[in-house]
């Protein structure tokens, strides 16, 4: 018996190997300090193996020590880093791990750059205006940090046509790669002219340094030390991962915002697989949006400016898509969300039409699309854009009016609309989930709010999160009933448990812009995902408790 | 206060909320292309109280308007009863809304709608309900 239970061990320790590449991981500890400080919490220490696209983070406690996970870094050379706002990691900055347990101090000095090292919501934070000003920033944040803009030097008049440009660039553009806007763009002449001069306020126009202190958040304390995050690089920076989610069998998948790929992540060796997307547009703008799992668990990705949705057959890996037509296809047409949960039941599946704020329903029969007008009994001229969508077991949809403040379902059986105004005015409610409570869980973005509309009692409640200017992008409800939220302004992931009202806000390794969350409930504790969509990796965060 | 005091009282607080309403539509978000506040194409605004058969307020009443042509739009009595709603689209006539009110443990017992001035057709519409206890 000892002998079957010591087959079983080594067997198990070889598959362990195979898994962590490398049978002899190491064990890595140490400490973090600095002269200003003595030890220090809530300091983030990633370690890199050199040429892998796989770095590990955790967090220092309160008495400034840190430790790997046990046999999660393979031996080898490995390229130290730290997050730790107002310092820069002094040394050392790499260390050989062999077999033997490793034990290093790392020493920090004060940085010399602290505007360098401020994530949006610090900015937003520090620079003055009001919050009518500061509002369109958020905007901004889409393509780019709010670096580009406090470090510009560009005066009023010189923003304007930088601001006229900008508004021609896809949705779906990066630094890394620029797209263009297909169809023309109505420029607010007004609006333009009010934000260039606010910027031109803001910004180094006037001087080599701001007239304003830079203002940051404290570093993470107990409980939000507690965690490992580990980030995948993906292989070229012009991927940029927008919606996240795991199979059954643990692999990761994502949409590719910008170039017209699927991906697949193998979390346990890092090995990674694209499949092309076929192109429906030539010249269009690519990259998909919304990705989402139908009824047989087969992926759907909305397909952008290349006008159409696609189903990804999880068995034969292969692609069906449903290009818009039997409706207006013109430059301007964009499919950003898809909600095909419920496609069995009337073989329907929900998509939008963001240039005509409108919805449409893909007939899989047919492949034809219906549009449906949720606002058309609203008062006209007012912004609104159906965005986060849910399909419940009727295949009725719940929709996110992100242009303005309001839930809205759509009867599948009747196309009736019924639209319900959040609690918080120009809320702009963002990504959405349902729980199999009925309860419809989702961020609303302009608000600073997470939110819930329970479906049966048609009845919101609203939290604020904890950290202003966090703009929240989406919300998870886990299997714990906790909420986990993100998006693209605080470089933070917030857990939050709405019975209590207790928060932790995890502090990320390097600047991320992070959209759909989502939650492995299948571990204990649970994993969160997300893509790190201007960092081209993808995000696993563990909290160890 | 006696109660006619405590409905003035009322109507002055609903009419201060719908102005900051129309406040917060016209400092809504600014987008590049986007044109906001086009008020002229708004039908009016409704707003209303939400009270028992006693005369109390009512408060979390959900408020349904529904469009004759189709469909419907839900919103919440605030704690003093009074709800609100932003309007509809110009071409919906405003005799084609229909507002109903519900609350666990009531019935809805009446809807009263008051007339506004011949010919008016910008002026915020009152329509008030009453619920009766189950």
């Amino acid at each position: 018996m000892t002998r079957v239970r010591c087959a079983v061990a080594a067997i198990a320790l070889l598959l362990a190997c195979v898994e962590a590449t490398s049978c002899s991981a190491a064990v890595l500890t140490g400490t973090v300090s600095s002269a200003a400080e003595g030890a220090m919490e809530g300091v983030l220490v990633s370690a890199q193996k050199l040429g892998s696209p796989i770095a590990v983070t955790v967090v220092s406690d309160a008495q400034g020590r840190f430790r790997f996970p046990d046999g999660g870094l393979p031996a080898g050379r490995y390229a130290l880093r730290v997050r730790a706002a107002g310092y820069d990691l002094a040394g050392p900055k790499t260390i050989e791990l062999g077999a033997a347990p490793a034990d290093i101090a790392l020493r920090l000095d004060k940085t010399a750059d602290l505007a360098a090292q401020l994530t949006n919501t610090e900015w937003l934070m520090s620079m003055p205006g009001t919050a009518e000003q500061k509002r369109p920033l958020m905007e901004c944040m889409s393509c780019h940090t709010l670096q580009r803009i406090v470090r510009s030097t560009y005066t009023a008049e010189q923003f304007v046509p930088v601001l006229e440009r900008m508004a021609h660039y896809a949705n779906n553009t990066i630094q890394a790669r620029v797209q263009m806007r297909p169809a023309p763009v109505k420029i607010n002449t007004a609006v333009v002219t009010k934000l260039a001069a606010y910027l031109a306020t803001i910004n180094l126009s006037k001087g080599p340094v701001w007239n304003y202190p830079l203002e940051t958040l404290p570093r993470p304390s107990g409980r939000a030390t507690r965690v490992v995050i580990t980030e995948y690089d993906l292989p070229r920076q012009t991927i940029a991962p927008h919606d996240v989610r795991t199979d059954r069998a643990g692999n990761v998948w994502y949409s590719d915002f910008v170039e017209n790929y699927l991906g697949e992540l193998d979390p346990k060796t890092g090995a990674q697989r694209e499949y092309a997307i076929p192109v429906l547009k030539p010249g269009f703008p690519t990259g998909a949006l919304a990705l989402e799992p139908d009824a047989d668990g087969n992926l759907w990705l909305a397909m952008m400016f290349q006008a159409g949705l696609a189903r990804f057959d999880m068995k034969t890996k292969t692609f069906q898509v449903f290009p818009v037509e039997g409706v207006a296809d013109d430059d301007a047409m964009q499919q950003s969300m898809v909600m095909p949960r419920s496609d069995n039941v009337d073989g329907k599946v929900w998509t939008n039409d963001v240039a005509r704020h409108a919805i449409m329903r893909l007939d899989l029969k047919t492949g034809q699309y219906q549009r449906i007008d949720p606002f058309q009994f609203l008062p006209q001229g007012h912004s609104h854009a159906p965005y986060g969508m849910a399909a419940d077991q009727k295949n009725d949809l719940y929709f996110m009016d992100f242009g303005d403040e309001n839930i809205g379902r759509v009867d599948a059986r009747t196309g009736a609309t019924t639209i319900f105004p959040t609690p918080t005015p120009n809320s702009r409610p963002r990504r959405t989930m349902l729980d199999d409570r009925g309860r419809l869980w989702f961020a609303e973005f302009a608000a600073n709010k997470i939110a819930m509309f329970d479906t049966k009692s048609e009845t919101f409640k609203e939290w604020a999160v904890p950290t202003p200017y966090t703009y929240p992008y989406d919300v998870f409800c886990d299997k714990h009933g906790e909420l986990w939220s993100a998006g693209m302004a605080s470089d933070r992931v917030l857990r939050f448990d709405p019975q209590s009202g207790h928060s932790v806000e995890y502090l990320l390794p390097r600047p991320a812009n992070i959209r759909r969350v989502f939650v492995d409930n299948s571990t204990d504790p649970v994993t969160f995902w997300a893509g790190n969509n201007h960092g081209a990796a993808i995000l696993r965060l563990e909290p160890l408790d | 206060m006696d109660r006619h005091a405590v409905w003035w009282r009322s109507v002055l607080i609903a009419v201060a909320a719908l102005g900051g309403m129309a406040a917060a539509r016209a400092g809504g978000q600014m987008t590049f292309g986007d044109d906001t506040n086009t008020s002229a194409n708004d039908g009016p605004p409704f707003f209303g109280f939400v009270r028992d058969s006693d005369g109390a307020a009512v408060g979390d009443a959900r408020v349904t308007a529904t469009v004759k042509s189709g469909g419907a739009l839900v919103t919440t009595s605030n704690s003093i009863g009074v709800y609100k709603i932003a309007g509809f689209a110009k071409s919906i006539n405003p005799a084609d809304i229909v507002i109903s009110c519900a609350k666990d443990g009531y019935k809805q017992a009446n809807v009263m709608r008051r007339p506004n001035s011949p010919g008016d057709t910008t002026d915020p519409i009152e329509v008030d309900c009453v619920l009766q206890k189950e």
